[in-house]
C-alpha cells in the first residue's frame, strides 16, 4: 500500500486542502439513517467497518504530513494546546508505546520500531519516513527524548489525544494534545471529570447517556479498545477551530450562501476510540478527524441525500449546540438541490466504488 | 443554598463537621460573614470546637467563638499558610470553606496540592453569585461579574458568559459574542446578583 501524501495542503489561510477520490470514498460517513438519530453508538474497535478507515487501529492517510505540519503551526502560536498532569508520566509512555508498536506494524513502509538492549530491549529506535525523523532513546527515560512522550509522539500523529486517568470510580482528562478540536478548550478542560468536561452537551444529560457511557468504559479492557462516531460541521477545511482561535474562524459561518455551501461547508467526522493502557490503567481517547465538503459528499448521491434529510431533522438545540444555526438554512437550501427524494438502503456504505468526474 | 443545572459547577451544601475527622479547619472569606452568622456558625461547630481552628480572611474585626481563630489578610495568605508544610496536615483532617467562588476553589486547590482528597474538603458558596469569566481567548480573568455579556479585562472583546464552571480555574468560561459577526452583541441584562 503507498499513500500519495499531500505535504503542501494547509489547514488555514488559503485552506488547499482537498480529497482525492480515494479519500471521498473511504469517509466514515456516519448517518445510517434518514433521520437524526442520538446515540452513543459504541461498538468493538475491531479491524473491520463500512469504510477503510477502521481497517487499521490508527489510520493515517493522504493527509498526514499536511495536518502534521498544521498541528506544529498550532502548538507553536499556543503551546498551552499540549497539557499533561504531572502524574501522567507512566500513561504518557503507555501512549507512546500504543502508537509506535501499532503504526509500525501497520504502515511498514513509513515507520518502524526497532527495540534492543537491556531491561527487555529498552533501547528503541523510532523512524519516521514521511517526517524524515529517526530517533533512539531510553523507554522510560524521558531525558533521552526531545520532549516529554505523549507530546513527542502525538505531534507524529493524525487526530487529537486525551488521556483519562481512572480514579473514584471517574474519569479525568489529566493530559490531552487537542490542536484540531471541535471547539472545546484543553486549558479550561484539563482535569476535569466526566460529567464535568460533557456538561455543556444539550439533551443527553436527561436521557442518562453519559452515567451509561461512563460505566461502560471504567470497564474498558485491555486489548479490547472501542469506537464511536461524533459529528459536527466545519466552515473550511479548518482543523484548529478552538474557543481560543473564534475570532479567527467564527467569521467564516457568515459567509455561507446557497451557493458557496458546496465548497465551504465541510461534515467533520470524528473516529473517536478508546484504549485501556496497561501500566498506568489510564484510559487513551484518540479523536480523530475526517473533513469533506458537501460537494465531495454529493458526489456520492447516497451521502449527499441522506445528508439533507439527516440535517433537515436534527433538533435546533443540537444545531444551537453544535455552532451550526447561522449557516444551516444555506446548507440545506444547496443540499436540497442535490436530492431527488428516491429512497436509499438503510446504512453508511457509499455504494458506489467510483465517483463521478467534478 | 444555590441551585444550578449547570454539569460543571458543583452542588455546594451547608457547612456540617465530619465527626470521624481528626484536627478540623475552617477557613471563611470574611465579607461573606453575614452578621450573626458567626454564631450559627459557632453551634454548628461546637460538637468538634475543641479540634478546631479557623482562619479568618480578610475579615475587619477579630471574633471569637469558632476555636483557634487566626485572621490572614488576603486569599494569598491562605495560599502561602497552606504552602507552609509544617503545619502538617493528614488524612484524618477535615476543611471546611466558606466563601465566594473563586475563593472557595483557589483555597481547595492549595488545600489539593498538599494532600487533601476530595473527601476531606467541604465548600459552601456564599455572598455574592457574581462570577469570575476566564477569557478563552487571551486567557484573562474577569471578576465580579453579574451581567450575561462583559468586556474582558484582558483583550476587550466582548465575551459571553458560558454555563460551564472549571474548578481548576474557579471561573465560567468566556467567549467572543460577536466573533461570528462583528458588533453584533444581544442585549446586556443583570442575570448574576
Amino acid at each position: 500500500m503507498t499513500i500519495a501524501f499531500k505535504p503542501e495542503e494547509t489547514f488555514r489561510g488559503d485552506y488547499s486542502y482537498r480529497n482525492s477520490d480515494a479519500a471521498i470514498l473511504r469517509f466514515p460517513f456516519p448517518f445510517p439513517e434518514d433521520r437524526y438519530m442520538y446515540s452513543v453508538n459504541i461498538e468493538p474497535h475491531t479491524r473491520s467497518g463500512p469504510s477503510d478507515v477502521f481497517l487499521r487501529p490508527f489510520d493515517v492517510d493522504e493527509h498526514y504530513i499536511a495536518e502534521c505540519r498544521d498541528r506544529a503551526i498550532t502548538l507553536e502560536r499556543d503551546p498551552g494546546r499540549c497539557q499533561v498532569l504531572p502524574h501522567m508520566m507512566m500513561a504518557q509512555w503507555d501512549t507512546l508505546e500504543l502508537l509506535m508498536e501499532n503504526l509500525s506494524a501497520d504502515y511498514p513502509e513509513l515507520f518502524s520500531l526497532t527495540k534492543e538492549g537491556d531491561d527487555f530491549g529498552s533501547r528503541w529506535t523510532w523512524i519516521n519516513r514521511p517526517l524524515g525523523i529517526e530517533q533512539s532513546f531510553i523507554f522510560g527515560d524521558a531525558d533521552t527524548l526531545p520532549c516529554e512522550p505523549f507530546e513527542y509522539i502525538t505531534r507524529q500523529a493524525q487526530g487529537d489525544f486525551a488521556i483519562c486517568d481512572q480514579r473514584d470510580d471517574n474519569l479525568y482528562m489529566d493530559a490531552g494534545m487537542v490542536t484540531a478540536q471541535a471547539d472545546w478548550s484543553l486549558e479550561f478542560d484539563v482535569g476535569m471529570s466526566f460529567m464535568e468536561w460533557h456538561g455543556p452537551v444539550p439533551l443527553a444529560h436527561q436521557a442518562g447517556v453519559f452515567e451509561r457511557a461512563l460505566k461502560y468504559l471504567l470497564m474498558l479492557r485491555l486489548g479490547q479498545p472501542v469506537r464511536r462516531l461524533n459529528w459536527t460541521m466545519s466552515i473550511n477545511p479548518r482543523l484548529d477551530t478552538s474557543p481560543e482561535s473564534f475570532p479567527e474562524w467564527g467569521p467564516d459561518r457568515a459567509s455561507v450562501t446557497p451557493d458557496n455551501a458546496g465548497q465551504k461547508v465541510h461534515l467533520r467526522v470524528e473516529l473517536q476510540t478508546l484504549w485501556r493502557l496497561p501500566r498506568s490503567n489510564a484510559i487513551l481517547f484518540p479523536i480523530r478527524c475526517y473533513l469533506a465538503s458537501l460537494d465531495d459528499l454529493a458526489r456520492v448521491p447516497k451521502w449527499g441525500k441522506r445528508l439533507n434529510r439527516v440535517l433537515s431533522t436534527l433538533p435546533p438545540q443540537l444545531a444551537e449546540y453544535k455552532g451550526l444555526s447561522r449557516y444551516l438554512p444555506a446548507a440545506l437550501e444547496w443540499l436540497a438541490r442535490h436530492d431527488d427524494g428516491a429512497e436509499l438502503p438503510v446504512g453508511t456504505e457509499a455504494g458506489v466504488t467510483t465517483l463521478a468526474p467534478r | 443554598m444555590m441551585h444550578s443545572d449547570i454539569k460543571s459547577r458543583p452542588e455546594y451544601r451547608a457547612l456540617e463537621p465530619d465527626l470521624a475527622g481528626n484536627r478540623h479547619l475552617l477557613v471563611i472569606e470574611g465579607e461573606t460573614l453575614q452578621h450573626g452568622r458567626l454564631d450559627a456558625l459557632a453551634g454548628t461547630f461546637a460538637p468538634v470546637a475543641g479540634q478546631l481552628q479557623t482562619w479568618l480572611v480578610g475579615a475587619p474585626t477579630a471574633t471569637s467563638g469558632l476555636g483557634k481563630v487566626w485572621q490572614l489578610a488576603g486569599p494569598d495568605a491562605v495560599l502561602d499558610a497552606f504552602a507552609c508544610a509544617s503545619r502538617g496536615f493528614g488524612m484524618g483532617d477535615r476543611l471546611y470553606v466558606q466563601g465566594t467562588e473563586p475563593f472557595l476553589w483557589s483555597v481547595a486547590g492549595a488545600a489539593a496540592l498538599i494532600g487533601f482528597g476530595p473527601g476531606q474538603v467541604q465548600l459552601h458558596h456564599a455572598g455574592s453569585l457574581r462570577r469570575r469569566v476566564w477569557c478563552t481567548h487571551c486567557h484573562a480573568f474577569t471578576d465580579g461579574v453579574t451581567t450575561n455579556v462583559v468586556p474582558c479585562g484582558g483583550c476587550g472583546r466582548h465575551l459571553l458568559v458560558r454555563d460551564h464552571f472549571s474548578r481548576r480555574l474557579g471561573a465560567f468560561m468566556g467567549v467572543m459574542v460577536d466573533a461570528e459577526a462583528p458588533g453584533e452583541i444581544p442585549a446586556i441584562e443583570e442575570v448574576f446578583a
